[in-house]
Formats: C-alpha cells, sequence, structure tokens
C-alpha cells in the first residue's frame, strides 16, 4: 500500500472537521479502552501488571533469539507438512502468492485479516492477475466495498457509521434497507457464504507461529478465520518474521493477553492452532499449507534501537488510547498502522522524510506505553524518530535556525535572562485578548489566549528579597 | 519506574530549579515554593545562572542544541545536595532523558545519574522525600478542587498520589474527581505550536471535563499545562481556573503576603 | 543468495536486542480459577459459557443429554454431526435414528444443526477445546447456525494453563497430529457494524454445551 502519511497534517485538519467521523473513532476507542482495563485488570491491578511484565519478557526472549526460532519454526512447519517460504520484500510477497495461486489453477480467493497483506498491497496483485479476492472479515469486507483502507487494525472501520454501511450495502449489494445492525449482518453473511464455499485459496495473517512445535496461530471471532483456513483446497498464511514466539507457554500467554488488550475479551471467539495441511484420514482441512514468512523492512529494524517494536502483538490498545488518533481517526496516518503503533512503524517501514510528520503527532502523553500489553516504549522511540528527523535534515530550516537560537541563548545565563526581559518588555506590543496572526503563534493562539510574562520574574523577586533581608541584617 | 535510586532529602538544604516558565512566566509558583519549604525549615538556595533543563530542545530532536543546556544545568547544580523543582516535567527531563542524553559521554553521564538521584518534585518531596503529607496548612475559606494529573510526572514519575495526599491534608480543601484527569491537556511543549489543531482539538476536550466537574479550582503540579488551560479558557472568555499545587498549598500557610493571580 | 539466506543473515549480523533478558520463571495463569474441584469447575465453566452467550445444558445423565440435543435439533430431519464414537453419548446414534433425523455429509450448508464432541473444555473462560481428526469434520462446528458440543464434566479443566500442562504430559506428538485445533469461545460475533455486538456471523450464532454431569463421582 502506498503511503499517505506525507499528508498527515491536511488529513488530519480534515479529519477534526468531520463531526461524524469524531464521533464514530471517540465511541469505538473510548468503548475499546474501558473494555480493555476491565479485563486486563479482571483480578487485581497487581496481577494485570505482572501479565504485561510476563508478556513483555516473552517478546523480549523470541527477540533475543529471532533467527534460532525462525529456523526451529521452519523446520516444525515443514515436519507437520507445510511449505515454508521466504519473502524479502512486498514484491516478492505478491510473487510467492501468484506463484501458488497459478499452480493450485486458483481463480477465487477468500482472505480474513492480514495487516502484512495491506502493506504489501496483495489485493491489487491478485486483481491485476485476473483472480478474485474477496475479503471476509466483516469490517474489511466493509472496506473492500467502499474502497478504502483500512482505518484501525483490529476494528477497520470505526470510521462508518451504521447509516454508511446500510448505505454501502443497499448499494453495492442490493440488499433491502434495514437499520438493524443484525439484519446487515446476516446479509452479508449469507453473501459471504457462497464465497467461502467455492473458494480455491484462502489467504489468512498469522497472529504467532510457536516455534518449538511449528505451529501457526490465528485469533478470530466471526469465523472466518476458520472458514479461509478450513474450506478452500488452498490455505496461504502470509506472516511477519518477529511473530515467533518459542513456546507453548508464551503462546498460551499473549494468546489470552491479546484479547484482553485489544478489544476486552477473556478469549477471542476462535482461537485457532494450526499444525499443517489436511492429514491422511481427516476428512476436511486444506490439502496444502503454505506459510510465508515476511520481512519487507523487518530485519533492518532488527539490530538497531528500534528493535523492540518488533515485539508488538498487534492488539490495538495503543491506538484506542491515543489522544491524537481520537481525534484524526486512522485515514490520517496514511498507511496500515494507525496511531501510536504506526507512527513508529511507518518511518520505519516505508520512508523516515516522507512520514516525518508522524513522529510529531503526539504530546509524548505517555497513555501508549501504559497500557502496551508487552510494555514497548513508544514515546521513546518518538523521540529516537524525531533525533533522526533532525540528525537527517529533514526538519523545516526554520526549526533548526530557532533551535540554534535558543540552544544559544539558554545555555547562557546572561544572554537567556537578557531575552527574557527583551520578551517582557516587548510583549506589550502584542494584543491581548486578539489573535496574533504570525507564524507559530498564530497556530497557537487561533485557540488561545498567548500568556504573559510577569512584571517581576522570580529572580527578580528572590534578588530584591535577598536585599531587603540583607538591609534588615545589617540594620 | 527504573530511575536512579534516592536517598533521603531530610535536613539537606535545598537548591530550587525554579523552571524557564515559572522564572519569566509564573513566579507565583517559585515564590510559593519557596514560601513552603521555608514554612517547614528547609534552607532554600536558588542558584542564579540556572537557565533550563533543555526539554524544548530535547523533545523536538535538537539534541545537539540541548546538550549545551543540559550541561549547564549538570554545571549549575553541580554542588546541589538537593534539587526541588516545581515541574514534573522538567524532572522527569532531568532523571529519565539526561543519562540518556549523555549516554556517550563517561563523565557527564556519571554527572547527570549522580544529580539524578538527587533531583525531587515538590510533592514528592514532600510527601515522599520528607515524609510529610500533613504541613498543617489551612485555607481561610472551604475550596473545592480537582486535580489534573500532568502526564511526565504521571507517567515518568509516578506522580498524583502525593498531590492527593497533600490536597487531603489541607485543612477547608474538599477534593472532589475530575472525570479523565489523567489525559492529557494537549501542550506537548512545541507539539502546540507544531500541530497547533490537535493541540486545540485535545485543549477542548480537556476544557469540557473541566466545566463539567464540581471544582472550582483545578490543581497541577505543572505550570505548562495550567499556561495551556488557562489559555484556552480565556480564549473563550471563561476565567482562569487552574493553579498549581503549590500556590494552593501556600494559600494555606500561616503568614500571608501578596499572591499573583492565576494565570498571569 | 535466498532472500532465506538474506534475511537470517542480516539477522545474525545485527546486535542482538534484549540479549540479556532473564529466562521466564513459572508462568502464572491468565485467568486463576479459586476452586478447582470438579464440582466448582463445572459452576464456574456453566457460568462463563453462558455469560458469552451458550446456553448450557447441566443433564445428570445420557438420557437428559439426548432430550436436549433433540429439543434443539426441534423439527429438523438432518443434522451433520461427527462420528458417534467421538461423542461421549453412546445413545446417540439411536437417539436420532428413532427421531427420524439423518445425518448428512458434513459440506451441507443447508443444515441448521452440528453436533460434536469436544477435547476438553476451560472453565475459567467457557471454552470448548476441539481438535480435527478422523471422524471429526471441521465444518460440523463451523458451518451450520446451531453448534451443539458434548461434553463431559470430567473433561473441564480450570484453564487454558492447564489445558497446556495435559498436553505436555500426553507428548506434543498427539497435539501436532490434528491438523487443526481450536478453542471456541461463545458464539461467532462481530462488532464492526459501529461497534454494535452482533451474534453470528460466519461462524455459528448459537452454542449448545451439553455437559454430562458425573452424579456417580
Amino acid at each position: 500500500m502506498r503511503s499517505q502519511a506525507a499528508k498527515f497534517v491536511a488529513a488530519a485538519r480534515r479529519a477534526l472537521a468531520d463531526p461524524p467521523l469524531q464521533d464514530a473513532v471517540k465511541r469505538a476507542t473510548d468503548t475499546a479502552a474501558r473494555k480493555r482495563d476491565l479485563a486486563m485488570f479482571a483480578h487485581g491491578r497487581d496481577h494485570g501488571e505482572a501479565l504485561r511484565q510476563q508478556a513483555a519478557a516473552a517478546r523480549r526472549r523470541a527477540l533475543s533469539r529471532l533467527p534460532e526460532l525462525l529456523e526451529q519454526a521452519e523446520a516444525h512447519l515443514t515436519a507437520n507438512g507445510a511449505t515454508v517460504l521466504w519473502a524479502a520484500d512486498a514484491a516478492e510477497v505478491c510473487a510467492h502468492v501468484l506463484d501458488i495461486a497459478a499452480r493450485h489453477h486458483v481463480r477465487r480467493v477468500t482472505k480474513s485479516k492480514s495487516m502484512v497483506s495491506e502493506e504489501v498491497g496483495l489485493n491489487d496483485a491478485l486483481a491485476e492477475a485476473g483472480i478474485e479476492v474477496l475479503e471476509t472479515d466483516l469490517g474489511e469486507y466493509i472496506i473492500q466495498l467502499a474502497g478504502e483502507p483500512p482505518s484501525h487494525i483490529v476494528t477497520p472501520v470505526i470510521h462508518k457509521s451504521k447509516e454508511a454501511i446500510r448505505d454501502l450495502f443497499v448499494q453495492r449489494l442490493g440488499m433491502p434497507p434495514t437499520d438493524d445492525a443484525a439484519t446487515m449482518a446476516r446479509f452479508a453473511r449469507g453473501h459471504l457464504r457462497a464465497a467461502f464455499l467455492s473458494s480455491d485459496m484462502g489467504i489468512s495473517g498469522g497472529n504467532f507461529i510457536i516455534a518449538e512445535t511449528g505451529t501457526l496461530c490465528l485469533v478470530t471471532n466471526e469465523g472466518n478465520g476458520r472458514m479461509v483456513t478450513a474450506l478452500p483446497r488452498v490455505h496461504v498464511a502470509l506472516v511477519g518474521i518477529e511473530k515467533v514466539v518459542a513456546t507453548l507457554e508464551e503462546y498460551v500467554l499473549l494468546t489470552q493477553v491479546l484479547p484482553r488488550s485489544a478489544t476486552g475479551q477473556a478469549m477471542a471467539v476462535y482461537t485457532h492452532m494450526i499444525n499443517g495441511p489436511r492429514r491422511a484420514g481427516e476428512p476436511d482441512g486444506p490439502e496444502a499449507l503454505y506459510v510465508v514468512l515476511v520481512d519487507n523492512g523487518r530485519s533492518a529494524i532488527y539490530g538497531t534501537s528500534y528493535a523492540e517494536v518488533l515485539g508488538c502483538i498487534r492488539c490495538g490498545a495503543c491506538i484506542n488510547a491515543c489522544p491524537i488518533y481520537e481525534a484524526t481517526g486512522g485515514h490520517a496516518y496514511g498507511w496500515v498502522y494507525p496511531g501510536p503503533i504506526g507512527a513508529v512503524l511507518t518511518p520505519l517501514l516505508t520512508d523516515l522524510k516522507d512520514a516525518s510528520a508522524l513522529p510529531h503527532a503526539s504530546s509524548l502523553c505517555g497513555k501508549c506505553k501504559e497500557v502496551c500489553p508487552v510494555d514497548i516504549d513508544l514515546p521513546r522511540m518518538l523521540l529516537d524518530l524525531r533525533y533522526d528527523l533532525v540528525e537527517a535534515g529533514h526538519m523545516p530550516w526554520l526549526w533548526d535556525a530557532g533551535m540554534r537560537a535558543w540552544s544559544t541563548a539558554t545555555r547562557s545565563p546572561r544572554l537567556f535572562h537578557s531575552a527574557a526581559r527583551a520578551a517582557q518588555i516587548g510583549q506589550g506590543l502584542l494584543p491581548q485578548g486578539r489573535k496574533v496572526p504570525l507564524g507559530p503563534l498564530g497556530g497557537w493562539s487561533a485557540s488561545r489566549e498567548l500568556p504573559r510574562f510577569a512584571r517581576q520574574s522570580f529572580r527578580a523577586w528572590w534578588a530584591a528579597r535577598n536585599q531587603e533581608e540583607d538591609r534588615h541584617d545589617q540594620s | 519506574m527504573d530511575l536512579p535510586e534516592r536517598t533521603s532529602p531530610v535536613g539537606q538544604a535545598v537548591a530550587l530549579f525554579v523552571t524557564c516558565l515559572v522564572d519569566a512566566l509564573f513566579p507565583a509558583t517559585g515564590i510559593a515554593t519557596v514560601r513552603l519549604l521555608e514554612h517547614l525549615g528547609v534552607p532554600v538556595t536558588f542558584p542564579a545562572a540556572q537557565t533550563c533543563c533543555g526539554q524544548p530542545g530535547y523533545n523536538s530532536g535538537y539534541r545537539r542544541a540541548a546538550r549545551p543546556v543540559a550541561e549547564h544545568f549538570l554545571d549549575t547544580f553541580r554542588d546541589a545536595p538537593v534539587i526541588v523543582s516545581p515541574s514534573g516535567s522538567c524532572v522527569a527531563m532531568i532523571r529519565h532523558e539526561y543519562p540518556r542524553l549523555f549516554a556517550d559521554d563517561p563523565d557527564r553521564h556519571a554527572q547527570a545519574l549522580a544529580i539524578a538521584a538527587r533531583t525531587w518534585e515538590l510533592t514528592e518531596y514532600l510527601v515522599d522525600g520528607l515524609g510529610v503529607i500533613d504541613l498543617g496548612l489551612r485555607l481561610p475559606e472551604p475550596h473545592t478542587f480537582a486535580v489534573h494529573d500532568a502526564c511526565h510526572g504521571l507517567r515518568l514519575l509516578g506522580l498524583g498520589r502525593q498531590a492527593r495526599a497533600l490536597l487531603d491534608a489541607l485543612e477547608n480543601a474538599h477534593v472532589v474527581p475530575l472525570e479523565d484527569s489523567d489525559e492529557c491537556c494537549g501542550f506537548g511543549g512545541l507539539f502546540s505550536v507544531k500541530m497547533p489543531d490537535l493541540s486545540a482539538a485535545m485543549l477542548h476536550k480537556k476544557i469540557e471535563r473541566i466545566r463539567a466537574s464540581q471544582a472550582a479550582t483545578i490543581v497541577t503540579g505543572d505550570v505548562s499545562c495550567m499556561m495551556h488551560i488557562n489559555g484556552g479558557l480565556a480564549r473563550r472568555g471563561l476565567a482562569p481556573r487552574v493553579r498549581h499545587i503549590a500556590e494552593v498549598l501556600a494559600d494555606g500557610l500561616p503568614e500571608r503576603t501578596t499572591h499573583a493571580q492565576p494565570g498571569r | 543468495m535466498t532472500s532465506r539466506e538474506t534475511i537470517l543473515a542480516r539477522l545474525r549480523a545485527a546486535r542482538r536486542p534484549f540479549a540479556d533478558t532473564p529466562p521466564p520463571g513459572d508462568y502464572l495463569p491468565v485467568a486463576p480459577v479459586d476452586d478447582e474441584h470438579p464440582a466448582a469447575l463445572v459452576e464456574h465453566f456453566a457460568a462463563r459459557a453462558e455469560a458469552l452467550n451458550c446456553t448450557v445444558h447441566r443433564c445428570p445423565d445420557e438420557r437428559a443429554a439426548l432430550a436436549a440435543i433433540l429439543d434443539v435439533i426441534g423439527a429438523d430431519r438432518q443434522v451433520l454431526c461427527w462420528d458417534f464414537a467421538h461423542i461421549p453419548l453412546p445413545g446417540l446414534g439411536a437417539a436420532l435414528a428413532r427421531a427420524g433425523v439423518a445425518v448428512a455429509p458434513p459440506s451441507d450448508p443447508s443444515v441448521r444443526v452440528g453436533i460434536t464432541g469436544a477435547d476438553a473444555a476451560l472453565a475459567a473462560t467457557g471454552s470448548l477445546v476441539i481438535a480435527s481428526g478422523p471422524g471429526k469434520p471441521r465444518q460440523v462446528s463451523l458451518l451450520p447456525l446451531v453448534h451443539v458440543a458434548v461434553v463431559r464434566a470430567d473433561q473441564i479443566v480450570p484453564h487454558l494453563e492447564a489445558w497446556l500442562a495435559t498436553v505436555r504430559a500426553r507428548g506434543l506428538d498427539a497435539f501436532q497430529a490434528a491438523s487443526s485445533t481450536v478453542i471456541i469461545s461463545g458464539p461467532s460475533r462481530t462488532a464492526d457494524i459501529a461497534m454494535e455486538l452482533i451474534l453470528g456471523m460466519h461462524g455459528p450464532g448459537e452454542l449448545h454445551i451439553v455437559v454430562l454431569e458425573d452424579t456417580s463421582a
């Protein structure tokens, strides 16, 4: 998917001026955040914090052994009867999938949710090859009908109201108009049922791969994940290389922390462990299972100070907690991953300069780190990315100049105090109570009064008090 | 919190790091801090060479620009036995970020760690450092307060418990909840200038919560939040409503001095 | 170099992150259960499953279980069903035959009810563990609108961690022998339409759990 992150500021402004979007996003994130709190701390604050620490340690351990675990996973996947393929970049992922489709004479594909497939633009590649692709996760199905990208990694269509979805179904699917969500869902179910049953190939993502057993793990609520991986003759799973976990114990921990953190569920409705294609004697299941291990920029992150972002389990809790996401919704971030995780991943996986607005789209409030179930220090990485932007010369020259001036003035007490005095005097020139459309001040003063320098600074008060006391002592 | 451990500051003189915003814009907060410390019999000094902790440059990614400013801080406070500051964000900068900023310079790194082990935000200094919650303060009139948790202090230093304890012990102070008290006011330093629309949207939400609160005054530990929120209130034609906790507590001191109006 | 070699080489050449992370201690159960006595587990399981909108039929004996199942089947003449050997109700085949209910091929999309057993049940979350295998088509618990699962009370373990312990005890080969093991927690659902919770998306919309309680325990 081509990144539109460079348009973040304009997109954010549009989002801020869109009340229905604001309402929809706010309602969705408030609900999700509240449920997450209840579920993560259902057995007490200490228990929940201990889970976070254990989950964080599990991810860090796995990352510290990533190449070994990948080889172990590959060996066991292969022993289980799966074919393991490696893809360095987006083009290679698409090439692998098209190759598999050709070999198996695939004409129709059903897909369950895969953010990796969005990264690499797989649906477009399949469509270009004349292969019909149907998204089956209801949210993904809706945005596919609407021709839009997802706005959230767990709930991809929170930016759409019920009415908007209704209109979409009426126009594109011929649904009899209804405002009942259950009726709409049933209509979609009926529509997709035929597709499930006639699909040649199912494409899924992968939440985890357990290295010790070569088990591919998926969590879904709708059942489309099972449909896509049980019914077609071929199943292809696209999994980022960072999704490998070492042991069943780690998996058991993470597969319970994930739904709690994402939607407040103790377990996803379907927690699915796949140990290979259909076994001899089994009545159903795919004949062939392919697991594509996707790099697409991850190995480049691995040895850097950003490595810990590879521990992300894609729960979306940071997105739900972020005030900037709440204000803008997901599309403004311009790529696959929105919110705090997106603000870090998009510059790292696409292009730093192109995504330069994203690390600055944060007040560094720290809420994301507070809710992350694996304790990823997103604020630290946002700060580091800001530093990278400066060092790479990607900041506006006005900022470079301004910071040089600030540094010069502030490291010297004499200069600093003179500057403060000058500002104190100079502020008399600025109108009080009115907007000041002067560069950076304009942005502030559109909605806030400018602060005023005090008539007597603290140091002046201190000095005067000392003089007074000296006089006192002398008398 | 993975921060350098501190020893008890009891019996030590305090060097006040008043912060650049307080010095120039909100001196009443600094004055109140001094009055509170002196009320407790703590000797207070004010190293006059102090300027700024360096946050504005550091948080914008300008570490080279911030470094000399931070070095100046280290030099200014080198001999201070205990440093107290009425700002969670500045203390977070010193304790949390200075070690990272100086990671490549062993001498400065050691200095940063040493200073981080002697630096306290005001409320944690009182409650955790001195072990004092009840300063024997009494407001002249009953007054209702709510606490807005400034982000850096809350999430990087674990502040919040201390301010609430101090308010509870303040006679005639009645504390009520503020919905979403731990949500960011939208200031974020230069974020408010770089992304003003987003900052304003967050401020709007904070102001709505404040207007819905039963509290007459919102108390916070960072003048930056105070400045941001009061600035937004003023733009809406509303009276300032946010005060720094030092000033609120100082209102309860036995001797009264002239206090500057909130927001000035 | 193949992509495999390139990727692995790049990972190996990199500075190892988190190299000093300590090995795991004991994993605390994510969902601890206070009382692990069998009777308490059944109660806990039933409560959690019902909270997920399952219908739990607690049956003191086989007769009650068969009656409950026939009640769910209602007037249908066909069901999907695992091989009877894998369902802990020896009389099920005969009962269906007597009621004139035929077992349809698993891929028949018109059948409303699917009947399975389970490998285990988890009290902490009201979940069923269902592995694929000969005589146990995946589709039976997936395609129909109504899923009926029969589980013996003694198959209920406290939580997922306890289930994992049984997997290890049995040996991982047994676990890997099944191409698919799914842990089912409630009927399928979605909240993608304006965050409204809707039951019955692509998987079953009704989940009936027949718990055979061992009265002789």
